[in-house]
C-alpha cells in the first residue's frame, strides 16, 4: 500500500470524526440550553441559574423548587426522552429499511399505538397509565403484524413501506369509528391525546420512559455497526459475516420499544422521528447515519415544537400541533425529490 | 483437497431445485469463471458457496469444515463475496464503503485499528480508487463503482474472493480492465478467485479454470482451451459455433456459425 493512500485515508477519517464530535457536542449544547429554556419561561419567569440550581437541588428555595422540579421538570423532562427516542427510532428504521420515509409515523406502529389507547379512553373508560399501556401494547402489536405480513424470506424497504401505509390506514380507520362511537368528554380525552403533546405526560409514565432509555439508546447505538453493513443489502452484509435476520429484529425491537413508550407517553408526536435522522445526516454528512446525533437532534426538534407550542402561540398547543405543521411541507418536499431521484428503494 | 469444495450440494428457492447433486473443488490459487446460459443456476452456485443460500442436501467445506458448523463471522474472514447487484447508502463516500468491508475483523467494542486502515489503503490502491476516496459512490462511471466495489470486498482481506457477474454492466474496456484487476489480485497475492462469466471469450481469456453449468449440473470442467469447444457450446448455450484462436492469448474465440 501506499504511504499517500494511507495519508488521505487517514485525513478524510479524522476529518470525519472531528466533525462528528463537533456535531454531537453543539447538538447536545443545544438540547442542555433548550432543556433549561423550557423551565425558564412561562407565568413565572426563572433565570437559567435558578433553574439549573433547583434541577440540580443544589440550593433550597421553595418556590422556585415548586415551579421548577414540581410544574415544569416533568414536562421538559418528558420532551428531551420523547425526542431523543422518536431521534434514534426514526434513523434505525430509516436506514434499515433503506428509505427516508420509512419513519414508523407511516408504516402503522404509531397508528397501532393510537387505536389502542383510543380504544382504551372510549370503550374502557382508561386513563392515565392505563392509557399508557393500551398504546405500549398497541405499538408492539402492530410492529409484530407488520413483521408477520412483510417479512418473507427477509424483508424488502418498499414492501415493508407499502403493506406500513396499508396498516396505517387501516387502523387509522377505525381509529375514527371508534371515536364515532365515544361519548363527547371521552371523544374529547381521545382527541387531545391523539394530537400528541409532551404536557400530557404523567410523573409515572414518564418515569418507564426514563428508565428504558439509558438502556435502549445504548443498545441502539451498539447496533449501528450491524446497520451498516446491512445497509449494504442482505447479500452484502451475509457475505461481511452479519447474522441478517439476527440483527435486524434486534434492531427493529429496539426502535420499536422506543417509538412506542415515546408514544405511550406523549401520544402520537408526527414528524419528529421522520425528520431528526436526515437532519442530523445532514450536519454530519452523507451517510453517516449516527444514531446519537439523530436522536439529539430529535430532542432539539421537539423541545423546539413544544416551546412554540406552549409560549409563542396566542392560545397554548398539543406539541403535535406544531411538528404536524412544519413536518408536512418537509415530507411533501421528501416525496418530490425521491421520486425524481428514482431512489426510494 | 482444496480449501473450498461442496459435496452433493442440492440448493433451490421455494420448491424448486436449482442445483442438485453438485460436487466441485475451487482450485486454490487459481482465477476460476462459472459459465452457462441464464438461469442454469450458475449464480445459485456461487451464493450457496458463499453460504448466502443453505444447502438443501449436502454440504459446502471450508478448510474441511462444514460451513454450517462455522460462525459466520469466521467464514467472512476467509471467504469474501461480491453479490450481483449490492446496494449503496445515499451519498456515501467511497473510503466510506470501503471501511465497511472490515465489519467481519471488528467487535462489538473493538474499535477502528491501524490494521483496518491498512487492509482500506491496500484495497483502495490495488484497485486504482485512492484518488476516489473522499468521492461519493453515485458520482461515479459504472466501471468505477464497480471497482469500488471490488475493493469494499478486498478490505475484508479474505483469500477467497466470490464475485457474482461482475462485468455484466460494463461495456468491453471496463470489462477487461476489472478481469485484468482480478488476475493481478490472484497472481500478486495468490487469492483464489471464482467469478460467475457471461462472456465466453473473457472468461477464457482471463481466467485458469472454467467449470460451465447447464440445468443445475456441471457439464465440463477443465482449463479454457480443453472446455470451450463448440461441442459444448452447442449444448450448454444451444449454439451452433466455430471455435477459433485469439490472436493475442492463443485462448479459444467463439464465433457464431
Amino acid at each position: 500500500m501506499s504511504v499517500a493512500t494511507l495519508d488521505v485515508l487517514r485525513v478524510t477519517r479524522r476529518r470525519r470524526s472531528v466533525r462528528a464530535a463537533v456535531v454531537t457536542t453543539v447538538l447536545a449544547l443545544l438540547v442542555a440550553a433548550l432543556f433549561v429554556l423550557t423551565m425558564m419561561v412561562g407565568s413565572f419567569r426563572l433565570t437559567a441559574g435558578q433553574v439549573i440550581v433547583s434541577v440540580l437541588h443544589l440550593e433550597s428555595n421553595p418556590g422556585v423548587d415548586f415551579v421548577v422540579r414540581g410544574l415544569r421538570l416533568p414536562t421538559a423532562g418528558a420532551g428531551l426522552a420523547v425526542g431523543l427516542a422518536l431521534g434514534a427510532s426514526g434513523t434505525v428504521f430509516q436506514q434499515l429499511l433503506r428509505n427516508p420515509l420509512a419513519s414508523p409515523d407511516f408504516v402503522g406502529v404509531t397508528s397501532g399505538a393510537s387505536l389502542a389507547a383510543v380504544g382504551g379512553i372510549v370503550f374502557l373508560q382508561a386513563a392515565g397509565l392505563a392509557v399508557c399501556a393500551y398504546a405500549l401494547g398497541g405499538a408492539l402489536l402492530a410492529a409484530l403484524l407488520m413483521y408477520l405480513l412483510a417479512w418473507r424470506d427477509g424483508v424488502s424497504g418498499y414492501r415493508f413501506i407499502l403493506i406500513g401505509i396499508g396498516v396505517a390506514a387501516f387502523f387509522d380507520g377505525l381509529v375514527g369509528y371508534v371515536l364515532s362511537r365515544a361519548k363527547l368528554t371521552e371523544a374529547r380525552q381521545a382527541m387531545h391525546w391523539l394530537t400528541g403533546s409532551v404536557g400530557q405526560a404523567s410523573e409515572s409514565e414518564l418515569r418507564i420512559l426514563l428508565y428504558a432509555l439509558p438502556v435502549l439508546l445504548p443498545v441502539a447505538v451498539l447496533l449501528q455497526r450491524h446497520l451498516r453493513a446491512l445497509e449494504l443489502g442482505d447479500d452484502t452484509a451475509r457475505a461481511l459475516g452479519t447474522r441478517t435476520e439476527l440483527s435486524r429484529a434486534a434492531l427493529l425491537a429496539t426502535a420499536v420499544l422506543l417509538v412506542a413508550l415515546a408514544v405511550a407517553v406523549a401520544g402520537p408526536i408526527v414528524f419528529v422521528a421522520l425528520v431528526a435522522g436526515p437532519v442530523a445526516n445532514r450536519l454530519l454528512g452523507p451517510a453517516t447515519g449516527g444514531i446519537a446525533a439523530a436522536a439529539l437532534t430529535g430532542a432539539a426538534l421537539l423541545l423546539t415544537a413544544d416551546l412554540i407550542a406552549v409560549h409563542l402561540m396566542p392560545a397554548p398547543l398539543p406539541t403535535g400541533v406544531v411538528t404536524g405543521a412544519v413536518g408536512a411541507p418537509y415530507l411533501l418536499w421528501l416525496l418530490a425529490t425521491t421520486n425524481r431521484r428514482g431512489a426510494g428503494g | 483437497m482444496t480449501r473450498l469444495r461442496a459435496e452433493g450440494l442440492t440448493l433451490g428457492y421455494d420448491d424448486r431445485a436449482v442445483v442438485s447433486g453438485l460436487d466441485v473443488d475451487i482450485l486454490d490459487g487459481k482465477v476460476t469463471a462459472i459459465v452457462g446460459a441464464n438461469a442454469c443456476g450458475k449464480s445459485t452456485l456461487l451464493r450457496g458457496l458463499a453460504r448466502l443460500l443453505k444447502p438443501r442436501a449436502g454440504a459446502v467445506h471450508l478448510d474441511g469444515t462444514p460451513m454450517s458448523a462455522m460462525s459466520t463471522v469466521d467464514v467472512a474472514k476467509v471467504l469474501g463475496l461480491l453479490p450481483q447487484s449490492p446496494v449503496a447508502p445515499d451519498g456515501v463516500t467511497v473510503a466510506d464503503l470501503v471501511s465497511r468491508g472490515r465489519y467481519p475483523h471488528q467487535g462489538w467494542f473493538r474499535r477502528w485499528t491501524g490494521e483496518d486502515h491498512e487492509a482500506v489503503a491496500r484495497a483502495l490502491d490495488a484497485t486504482g480508487t485512492a484518488d476516489l476516496a473522499s468521492r461519493p459512490l453515485h458520482q461515479l462511471s459504472g466501471g468505477q463503482r464497480q471497482r469500488v466495489w471490488v475493493a469494499m470486498a478486498l478490505a475484508q482481506d479474505t483469500d477467497l474472493l466470490l464475485l457474482d457477474e461482475p462485468t455484466t454492466f460494463l461495456d468491453i474496456n471496463h470489462q477487461v480492465e476489472l478481469l485484468r484487476l482480478l488476475r493481478t489480485l490472484n497472481r500478486e497475492s495468490g487469492r483464489t478467485i471464482v467469478a460467475v462469466l457471461h462472456d465466453l471469450n473473457l472468461a477464457s481469456r482471463f481466467c485458469d479454470h472454467i467449470i460451465a453449468m447447464a440445468d443445475g449440473r456441471i457439464v465440463a470442467e477443465g482449463a479454457p482451451g480443453e472446455v470451450i469447444t463448440a461441442e459444448l457450446v452447442g449444448k450448454v448455450f444451444g449454439l451452433a459455433c466455430v471455435i477459433v484462436d485469439d490472436p493475442v492469448a492463443g485462448t479459444p474465440i467463439v464465433v457464431p456459425a
